[in-house]
């Protein structure tokens, strides 16, 4: 850990301090090193896309903001908070991080509604009534509300994705993660899952979105990461990036994608 | 197949027979006396054993003196002898019986199905068991006795088990004894008697029943602990007998004969003193019974 | 068979000591089981240790052993129980470790995915397993499940050994006292087994029928 990193209070009112501070960290599987020195930090309501080639550590990234991955180096704090390692402290704090998944991981044995429901019922002693009424709210705004009775294998890729949305929503996080939200959908369902991400980026919900699609970027990014081989090399607004990336890698990469 | 070849295939076996035989040498001095020049009626059991030239016994293979396997699975005690006693008679050497271990519950199928041509097994002659098989002998009398613990002063006799807890083995005749004549013991049963021995020195039952030979051999290997009530006084009588093929009355015959040429020629007291002899003391010979 | 007519009484009384063994030894092993495949996927590497070594140690040790460890070896330790009861605590634990060994294995089939997805609403260890988990994974561990019940069943049998008087003991008694009817007794005593076994069978059935949800 470098000296600047450590003990390192946070600046100015409580109002300017970053919701998601990521601060030097370090991270290996085995002999590989995937996140490099990353530093990143997000302000409230900000949305924040990062993109890279496949292996970058983009998901690696998300991942450890919730302490899905652990970190051998560095510090992440939400909202001012310190990640702990385990125990009741870690779960409260990913219960304020909401997190989407490129497959879905809708609970199998549970009904759309269920899923929306059980984590505000169990983790948050939201009473029944409540949790659902509010379930139904989510679901009626994500699109499928009235597939609130099947199980997640009746429906659609697209809209599993949109329950998976609302089932994070109902736990009224300080700020979403999206795991490479639509790889996993057919193309003619990535629009209604994209929809949904816009809206709620207008209802001004902090986000940190892994992806690939470049128009969501675009129209809806505050700022872009671009990511390449565990280090974070740009960081820019969209239409900056798009325009004039400054790293060769990130020219190498658009021209990849833009060829499609 | 046709005669001439499979005649050609019995006098090769015959042959072969022979020659092992012959490779072997000689009985050991203490093996009885092999009959060399035994003749038997065409047809009999005696005849067919012994031109096969071996004969398979069911025994004991957990009972010390009386039927107990060594290391080499090969059992030894007073029943072993005494099946060795009839297997010489028949012209069959020690070394050509093949025992298989019979178990209270097995002996009765064994004999009838034919497993097995004898049982010498601590095995005890009654009307139920007469029904289904037959027995020579009684070559022995045993008798239910007790087992207590060196410093155990209030079990006497069989009057004195009010409230006591008694160990046997499940589906003996000893446990159905107890559970017939003495409902006021509280009879606790298990698979084996090791079991009931590890229940008495553990304190867990004050008292283990079972015929006065089985327990004279755990009193033998840990005489420190364990001793039997009254000098092993018995309260039932227990002939052990010879079970063979029910109907095979020319084999029951035999086998009696051969039993009271053994009673006659010393070779029963001398089978006894060599095994069971080690606790017990040598007892007469019982008068065999030719039902 | 004629003999287990005339002796109903004692069939009656040892077939339902077998029942009761088997009944209460399983459901005692199922919810111990339960817990100890929960403790091996737990997050703390000493739960995780004693819950091996538990299951380890007991699935590997012959059932006897077991048996003469709670009836006889505890008793000289100072601790001496009923035989019914010791015979239900060497027949739960052993049984527990196989219960648990399927429920692993259900567990293990549950996707990883769905047990990120439970810890990042913030669900804690327990409620991952109880809510999310374990529910799934019992969907897949049923047939092993009833695998292992139904040789529960047929383990009871180890009891007679040991001074209970369940089915395996009674066969014993009677083939003493009706030597001639030894096959007609045994093939009793198996029909009785038959009888507590064929159901369990048919319920497995019934309920993998049941839930088998489209995934």
């Amino acid at each position: 850990m470098t000296q600047t990193t450590s003990a390192l209070p946070p600046a100015g009112s409580p109002g300017a301090r970053p919701l998601v501070a990521v601060e030097g960290v370090q991270k290996h599987f085995g002999d590989l090193h995937v996140l490099k020195d990353v530093d990143l930090s997000v302000a409230a309501g900000e949305v924040v896309v990062v993109l890279g080639p496949s292996g970058s550590g983009k998901s690696t990234l998300c991942r450890t903001i919730n302490r899905l991955e652990t970190i051998d180096e560095g510090e992440i704090r939400i909202d001012g908070e310190p990640l702990p390692t385990s125990g009741p402290g870690l779960a409260r704090l990913r219960s304020e991080v909401g997190m989407v998944f490129q497959s879905f991981n809708l609970f199998a044995h549970k009904t759309v509604l269920e899923n929306v429901t059980v984590a505000p019922i169990k983790v948050k002693k939201v009473p029944r009534k409540e949790a659902e009424a509010r379930a139904m709210e989510l679901l009626e705004r994500v699109g499928v509300a009235d597939q609130a009775r099947k199980l997640p294998a009746q429906l659609s890729g697209g809209q599993q994705q949109r329950v998976a949305i609302a089932r994070s929503l109902a736990m009224a996080p300080k700020v979403m993660l999206f795991d490479e939200p639509t790889s996993a959908l057919d193309p003619e369902m990535i629009n209604e899952v994209i929809e949904v991400m816009t809206g709620l980026a207008k209802d001004g919900m902090t986000m940190i979105v892994v992806t690939h699609e470049m128009g969501f970027a675009r129209r809806t990014a505050d700022r872009v990461v671009f990511m390449d081989a565990g280090r974070i090399l740009e960081v820019a607004p969209p239409e900056d990036f798009f325009a004039h990336p400054r790293t060769e890698r990130a020219q190498d990469f658009l021209a990849k994608i833009l060829q499609h | 197949m046709t005669t001439s070849r499979r005649l050609l295939l019995t006098g090769g076996a015959g042959l072969a027979a022979a020659i092992a035989l012959a490779a072997c040498g000689g009985s050991s001095s203490d093996e009885p006396a092999v009959a060399e020049d035994a003749t038997f009626a065409d047809g009999s059991t005696m005849k067919k054993l012994a031109d096969a030239g071996k004969i398979t016994i069911g025994t004991k293979f957990d009972q010390p003196l009386f039927g107990q396997a060594g290391p080499d699975g090969t059992p030894a005690g007073f029943d072993v002898e005494i099946g060795t006693l009839i297997a010489a008679a028949l012209g069959i050497e020690k070394k050509s019986i093949e025992w298989v271990e019979t178990v209270s519950a097995n002996r009765e199928p064994f004999i009838e199905n034919g497993k097995v041509d004898l049982v010498v097994a601590t095995y005890t002659i009654n009307d139920t068991r007469k029904e289904v098989v037959d027995f020579a002998g009684p070559y022995y009398v045993a008798g239910q006795a007790l087992m207590v613990t060196k410093d155990n002063e209030d079990i006497t006799g069989e009057d004195t088990l009010e409230g006591k807890k008694v160990a046997s083995v499940e589906g003996s005749t000893p446990a159905q004894y107890m559970t017939d004549n003495h409902p006021e013991a509280e009879l606790s049963t298990f698979d084996t008697y090791s079991n009931c021995v590890t229940a008495l020195t553990n304190g867990q039952v004050d008292a283990v029943t079972t015929d006065n030979v089985i327990l004279a051999g755990f009193v033998a290997a840990n005489k420190e602990e364990l001793k039997l009530v009254g000098d092993g006084a018995t309260f039932t009588e227990e002939p052990y007998g010879i079970g063979l093929k029910k109907g095979d009355d020319d084999f029951r015959t035999f086998v009696n004969d051969t039993l009271q040429a053994a009673y006659d020629d010393g070779s029963w007291a001398k089978a006894w003193e060599e095994t069971a002899g080690a606790v017990l003391p040598t007892p007469d010979p019982p008068e065999i019974d030719r039902y | 068979m004629r003999s287990l007519l005339l002796e109903h009484d004692l069939l009656w009384q040892a077939f339902s000591t077998t029942l009761m063994l088997a009944a209460v030894s399983g459901a005692i092993a199922l919810v111990v089981g339960t817990v100890v495949a929960g403790l091996r996927v737990s997050p703390y590497l000493p739960l995780r240790t004693v819950a091996t070594l538990y299951t380890e140690f007991l699935r590997n040790t012959p059932l006897t052993i077991v048996f003469f460890f709670y009836v006889f070896v505890t008793p000289s330790m100072g601790f001496t129980l009923e035989y019914k009861a010791a015979a239900i605590i060497a027949l739960s634990s052993y049984t527990s470790a196989f219960v648990a060994e399927a429920v692993r294995s259900g567990i293990n089939s549950v996707g990883v995915g769905q047990a990120e997805a439970a810890r990042s609403l913030g669900m804690s260890f327990g409620q991952n397993l109880a809510i999310v988990v374990l529910p799934q994974a019992f969907r897949t561990a049923i047939p092993p499940l009833i695998n292992v019940l139904i040789a529960l069943v047929k383990n009871t049998s180890v009891a007679g050994a040991f001074s209970v008087l369940e089915l395996f003991a009674m066969s014993r008694r009677l083939t003493n006292v009706h030597s001639g009817d030894v096959l007609g007794i045994l093939a009793g005593v198996a029909l009785c087994y038959l009888i507590i076994c064929i159901p369990l069978g048919r319920l497995a059935a019934g309920i993998e029928r049941k839930v088998a949800f489209a995934r």
